[in-house]
Formats: structure tokens, sequence, C-alpha cells
């Protein structure tokens, strides 16, 4: 299991961050800690079967901006 | 291509984000020409290539989004979040109905014998009770459920449990066999508890009725000229450089600069300015403003999303939408608040079933009636409205009043402020310009104004702002004749034939080359000069005649304002590029406590800064544009504008009227809403803090808390609707 923080913009309430916790679980991610007030998103996933730029593609498919 | 335009109602955004992300992503959809979403009105505006894509898929996408979308049928007709409070509604009249006969069975206790016996049977009342249960009160299950899913706990998990708590127990003495059963509590408490949800969105219309109201101050249609001929269209068809004719006691429909026409305008529904404006040729009009007394014809410079109007609603939308720093203690409070709360149920029933009525016989019953109350009168309910009304109704009351806050931050933080830094030029003073003095040095004229006009007319054709404020003054006399001839000398002044005669207007060294003696006027000049004044010398046919003097003169209302923002304790300082003795003569006419001269516009984010280390902090007033880094660098930024390019992005917040008399209003409405706010908290939490232990020593029965939480919600909304009525003037 790999773990990567992403600094996201535009998060800023509850609807949110449900929407980018289940984009990045239908990406593959095992595990979403999303930290509304410092605009961070912890995502733990199997480096084997996906990648990094998987995850930023579903949180930018979202409409959030990766920094 | 054939472009098609559809609008869709778009359900589940919560805040600007949401609104910003729909936009943000259905414009870059393939075919799609522009999105706009609007959150207030939960719609979403699209126009699209109609053979590259269709409303569906743009729904789809706002669907894979997580919120809802569907297409509009007719404008204005049965949207989503009506059909939301009649379901609302609904809920609560089928709940009530239901417990109806059991609120007034309580009665019975009185003695009085009102309902008939088959309602008394335990079946009956089970068969009553499950509806109210799992479909009324189906909503909080599921919102419990979801907050505890996000690890958090909410009002919803506390009724959830206490209104399943007294049914399921109630449904285990019926299988029992048992006669007294307990199903009335969980009805009223769940029928209470829908009556105050409908109460608090009673009250929350209210509290965004500002950009409802901001909405409809907008034209619905425009008259233009096209080849030639006068038309009404709507206002979405007109079109950039459409020329647009506008009759007296018509409202303008979008933001454009005059071409032909004079009039008074009414712009207070922007600046909150009362007194009309006088327009003539070139001067800018803006959308929703009131045309008084003239016919107007403008040429449209700004429409749709780019008018003044439709940036103040964004602004105050998104303002209405974001979280002020003092909403984070509502939310650690209601964070810790339930699972405390939970504890403190538990231990209530631990003590009365085990301690207080040990070996009765219903033991059981109180105890778990008793821990019910507990956990219904905990509910932080109002906890999570307490600030949100606030900051939605005292932004919407500053956009009222011309006084735009871009978040719920600067709300707070402007009641913080000790030190006020204003910028002088167009803040305090008007920023243009003005003749002061005329002086006359010889018996050629008869006065001041003829030799006014004169010089009026040999400066009509400089650009120079000297020049235009001497042109102006001219003009308020009588009408300025262009002169015969005209040359500007750079850096001196200018030469000129006006009226047959030979002018020279400029600098002792432009009186100096041209061989003129001014020994006559060197007395004058050192007296204006020291007032602060830029001094002319005017002669004509080679002899001295006057002095021009022109000031960038002081705003009439800077000086009671800044008296104003003193008397609330603010040190107010003001800051200039201009020399010392200029900085000084302005000063001391309004009264400012200190002054910063001779200030270039980078170092103006540098004087920001000193104050700020010295723990300070510290409101910059500025006209946001050379000022935008020290707008940035200070606590907040205002921007004064003049209703003009609304420098909304360089601010903080930003005073739509041009005077300085908003910054102390705006101080004012920050004061109150934080004061509201605070109002709000202890409103919230008071019920609560005294409940808690009334209920766990059984002395709450569960129906009266249910009661007293749903008036809680209320309390704090009513107490938000208050700052609608608050004075901000003085």
């Amino acid at each position: 299991m790999t773990s990567f923080t992403f600094d996201v913009q535009g998060m800023s309430c509850g609807h949110c961050k449900s929407a980018v916790e289940s984009a990045l679980k239908e990406a593959g991610a095992t595990a979403v800690d999303v930290d509304l007030e410092a605009g961070r998103v912890a995502v733990t996933y199997d480096a084997d079967k996906y990648d990094l730029n998987k995850m930023r593609d579903a949180i930018e498919d979202a409409g959030y901006d990766v920094a | 291509m054939s472009e098609q335009k559809v609008t869709l109602q778009v359900t589940g955004m919560t805040c600007a984000a949401c609104s910003a992300r729909i936009e943000k992503v259905v414009s870059k959809m393939d075919g799609v020409e522009t999105a706009n979403v609007n959150l207030t009105m939960a719609r979403a505006t699209v126009t699209f290539d109609e053979n590259k894509l269709q409303a569906g898929d743009i729904i789809q996408r706002i669907v894979r989004l997580g919120f809802g979308a569907s297409e509009l049928a007719e404008e204005g007709t049965d949207n989503a979040s009506e059909k939301l409070w009649r379901r609302q509604v609904a809920l609560f009249i089928f709940s009530a109905v239901l417990s109806l006969p059991f609120l007034i069975g309580m009665f019975e206790m009185f003695g009085a014998t009102l309902l008939p016996d088959f309602l008394m049977n335990p079946w009956v009342m089970l068969a009553m009770a499950t509806p109210v249960q799992f479909v009324a009160g189906y909503s909080f299950y599921v919102g419990g459920y979801k907050a505890l899913r996000n690890k958090s706990a909410n009002m919803d998990v506390l009724v959830a449990l206490g209104t399943s708590a007294a049914y399921f127990y109630s449904l285990w003495l019926i299988l029992r066999g048992e006669e007294h059963v307990y199903f009335e509590t969980s009805m009223i408490i769940i029928t209470l508890i829908l009556l105050g949800k409908i109460f608090e969105q009673l009250a929350k219309t209210r509290t965004s009725d500002a950009i409802k109201k901001l909405m409809h101050m907008q034209a619905k249609t425009a008259r233009v000229v096209r080849g030639g001929v006068e038309l009404e269209v709507k206002i979405e068809e007109v079109v950039l450089g459409d020329v647009v004719v506008v009759r007296p006691g018509e409202k303008i429909p979008v933001d454009g600069s005059v071409l032909d026409g004079q009039s008074s305008i009414d712009e207070s529904m922007l600046t909150g300015e009362s007194i009309p404006i006088d327009k003539k040729p070139g001067d800018p009009v803006y959308g929703a403003t009131l045309n008084k007394n003239g016919a107007l014809s403008f040429r449209a410079e700004k429409v749709g999303q780019d008018t003044a109007l439709a940036q103040i609603i964004r602004v105050v939308e998104e303002a209405q939408g974001s979280k002020a720093p003092i909403q984070r203690m509502s939310d650690v409070i209601s964070g810790i608040f339930v699972p405390i709360v939970v504890g403190i149920a538990v231990l209530t029933f631990v003590v009365w079933y085990f301690l207080v009525d040990g070996g009765l016989q219903d033991a059981l019953t109180i105890a778990l009636m008793n821990a019910t109350a507990v956990l219904v009168i905990a509910c932080p309910c109002a906890l999570g409205l307490a600030t949100p009304t606030s900051i939605m109704v005292g932004t919407g009351k500053g956009a009222e009043n011309g006084i735009l806050f871009k978040g719920g931050e600067h709300l707070e933080n402007l009641q913080k402020v000790s030190v006020i830094l204003l910028d002088k030029t167009g803040t305090i003073t008007k920023g243009q310009p003005t003749v002061t003095d005329v002086v006359l040095l010889s018996d050629q004229f008869h006065s001041e104004q003829d030799l006014l006009l004169l010089a009026a007319s040999a400066e009509k054709r400089s650009e120079h702002p000297l020049a235009t404020a001497i042109v102006k003054a001219g003009a308020s006399l009588g009408e300025v004749q262009d002169p015969e001839e005209f040359e500007a000398i750079t850096g001196r002044g200018v030469r000129a034939v006006a009226q047959g005669r030979k002018l020279l207007i400029g600098t002792r060294r432009l009186m100096q080359e041209a061989g003129i003696d001014y020994a006559a006027a060197t007395e004058g000049l050192a007296r204006l000069e020291s007032d602060g004044k830029t001094v002319m010398i005017l002669s004509v046919d080679g002899q001295v005649s006057g002095l021009l003097a022109v000031a960038d003169t002081v705003k009439e209302s800077s000086q009671a304002a800044i008296a104003e923002l003193k008397g609330m304790g603010l040190k107010v300082v003001m800051i200039t590029g201009d020399n010392h003795k200029t900085a000084q003569a302005i000063a001391a006419q309004v009264g400012v406590d200190e002054v910063l001269a001779e200030v270039l516009p980078e170092e103006k984010a540098d004087a920001v800064k000193r104050y700020k280390s010295a723990g300070q902090r510290v409101a910059m007033v500025g006209d946001g544009i050379n000022d935008a880094p020290a707008l940035a660098m200070a606590d907040v930024g205002i921007a004064v504008g003049t209703g003009a390019d609304v420098a909304i992005e360089a601010a903080d917040v930003t005073l739509m009227g041009a005077e300085l008399e908003g910054v102390a209003r705006a101080v004012r409405l920050s004061k109150a809403t934080i004061r509201n706010i605070r109002q709000n908290l202890f409103w919230a939490l008071a019920y609560n803090v005294v409940g808690i232990p009334i209920a766990a020593a059984g002395l709450l029965s569960p129906w009266v808390a249910g009661a007293a939480m749903a008036f809680s919600s209320v309390s704090v909304v009513i107490n938000a609707l208050r700052l609608k009525r608050v004075n901000i003037d003085a």
C-alpha cells in the first residue's frame, strides 16, 4: 500500500468532501482522508495496480484543482 | 453550428465551491460554449453546440459530480427546492395528525377522558407510531448514518437514538404483554422537531432576501437602436456596442457610457448613496440604476455576467456561503458535544436504573425516559445555524448599503482592526484637482470671473489635469470659447491666443523665459504654495495679471467620517505620495491622528507591514488600483470604488460609494454581526447546558425536551434576523 497527500484547491463544504472521497474510491483508492480546512487529501492505494496519475485525474475530474 | 441554450435545475449544491465546480467542469465539455451556475437560484444555464452534444449529456456530467440535475421546463415554476419544501410540510402534517390524539391524551393525566378507549390499545398505538418513526423520522436515520460514517455525530444521531430508544422499548413491552407503552414520546418528539425545521426554513428564506432583491432590480427588457430603428429586446439579447435608449423613470438595463442626453440617475441600489448623480455624455451608467428626469442614449459596454450588478451578486453569493473563523468554534463544539452527550445519557440510564430506583418495577422505564430526554435536549442543532445565518444576514445587509464583503472572515476581521490607513488621493480627497483660488493682480480685468474664463479658453485644448480643472471651473461660469492659437510647453505651461489676447499660463520658469517680470506675484505665490496648492501665473499681453491655484480638494464628508472612526477608538493614519507641506495641509483639514507623506506607491505596503509588526491590526483603505499591494498586505483591504471598476478583486471589502462614511458603516456592521453571532452561540447552547442536568435529574419529559430543541433553532434564526434592522449609520 502506498500513501500520498495531495494539495487540493476549491473544497469548502461537506459535499465537496464526499465528492472527492467517492471519486477516489472509484479510482481504486482503499482509504481517503480529506482535511477540508487545510485543503489536503491523503490517499492510500495499491501502487502495483494503480498509479498516482490516476488518483490525480480522479480529483481533477471531480472538478477540483490539484496544486 | 447550431447553438442551443438550456436551463437546468441543479440540486445538492451547498456552497459556492459546488457551483464553481459545476461551472468549470461543464464549460470544459466539448461543445459547450458557456456555462453559468447560480447557487442561490439552484440553476445552471448552458449554451452548447447541438451537433456535438445534447442536454442529456450535460445532465449526466453534473450527476456524475454528485449533484442532481433536470431540465427546467418552464421558467419559475415548480423548482426542486419548492418540492423539497412541500415534502417537508407534508411529512410534518402526516406526523402531526398521527401524533395529535396522543398529545390530547396527555391531558388525561389531569383526569379528563378525551379519547375513545380503542386508541389506548397498545397495538393501535404501535400501528400509528410505526409510520411516524420510520416514514416521518426516516431523514434522521439517514442523516445520522451519514454522519457516523464520516466519523462525526450530529443532531440526527441524537434524535434517531432518542426516539428509537422510546419506540423499541415500547415494542418490547407490548411483546411482553404490558399495557403501558411510550409510543407517544417518540411520535411527539419527531413531530416537534419537524415543526422546528419548518420554522427554521421559513425564517431562512427571509435571510437570503438580499440576493433576490438584487436580482429583481435588473430591468427585464431594453430598448436598443439597430439599423436606425428602436426595438424592445430582452435584456439577455443586448450585445456589446448596442446603442440603448432610456426614458425618464426607466431602469438602465446594462452598463455603458452616455452618448447623448443629460439626466440624473439614482444609483442608491448599487452605492447606497441616496443623492442622484448627474450624467452627461461620456459618463458611465450602470445596469439596475434608475434614470430620473432626462432621456439618455448610451453605448452598451458590459452585459450579462460582466455588469457591476452581476459582479455584486456573485460576490455576495460567495460571501454568504463562506465561513467566518468564528464558525470553527461551533464546529469544534458540536464535534465534541455529541459524544459527551451520549456519554451523559448512558450515565443517566445507569444511575437511574441501578442506583436511584434499583429494584423497582418500572425502573427500566424511568431510566430509559430520562436518558431519552438527555439525548433529545442535547441536540446542538441550533449550533450549526448560529454562524451561517448571521453571516448571511450581515453580508446581505452590507450589499443593500453598498458594502461588499468578499467573505465571512473579513466581516469578522474588520471589527478587530485597531489602525486604519487612509490613502489620501481619491479616498480622503476627490482625487481630481479643482481650482481653489483666483487672484487678480492687475486692473486689466473687472473680476476674477473674467480672468478665469479667459484662462479656460487658453487651456481648452490641453489634456493636462491642471488644465482640465481650469476649463471645468470656467465652464461653470459661462461659455468657454476656443483659443485662436494654442501651444503646450511641456513642464512649464501653455502659450495661447484667445479673444485676441496673448496669454501665458504656467510656472515661474515660463515667465522668466518669456522675459516677463513677475515680482508682483511673488507674495501671492508663496502664500498659496504654503497651503499645499499648485499655483500658476497668468500673463496677458506681456503683463502679469493674476494667479490660479489648483488643489485636490477634500470630499465633503471626509472630516465627519474620520471623526466617527476616531470616536470608535481607531487610530486614523493618512498615507500619501504628496510632499509634507501639502499632506499636512490636508491632514489639518480632516483631523487624522498621523500623517505619512512622500510615500512611494510601492512603499505603501511596507508602511502597512510596519504597523502590523508593531502588533496592530490594520485596515487599509484605498481606491483599489495603485494601492493593490497595500490592500493585500493589510489585515483587511478596503477598496473605495465609485461603482466604476468595482476593484473587487484587489480588496477584501469594496465600498460601492465613494464616500469615507462607508468605512465607518462597514466597521459598525462588522461589530453588529459578530455580536449577533456571539448571541446566537449563547442561545444555541443555553438550552442544552440548562436542559441537560434537568433532564438527567428526571425532571424533563422527553417531549418537552423536543419542543425546547425546536425552539432553540427558531430563536437563533429570529435573533439573526434582528441584524437586518440594526442601524449602521451612526
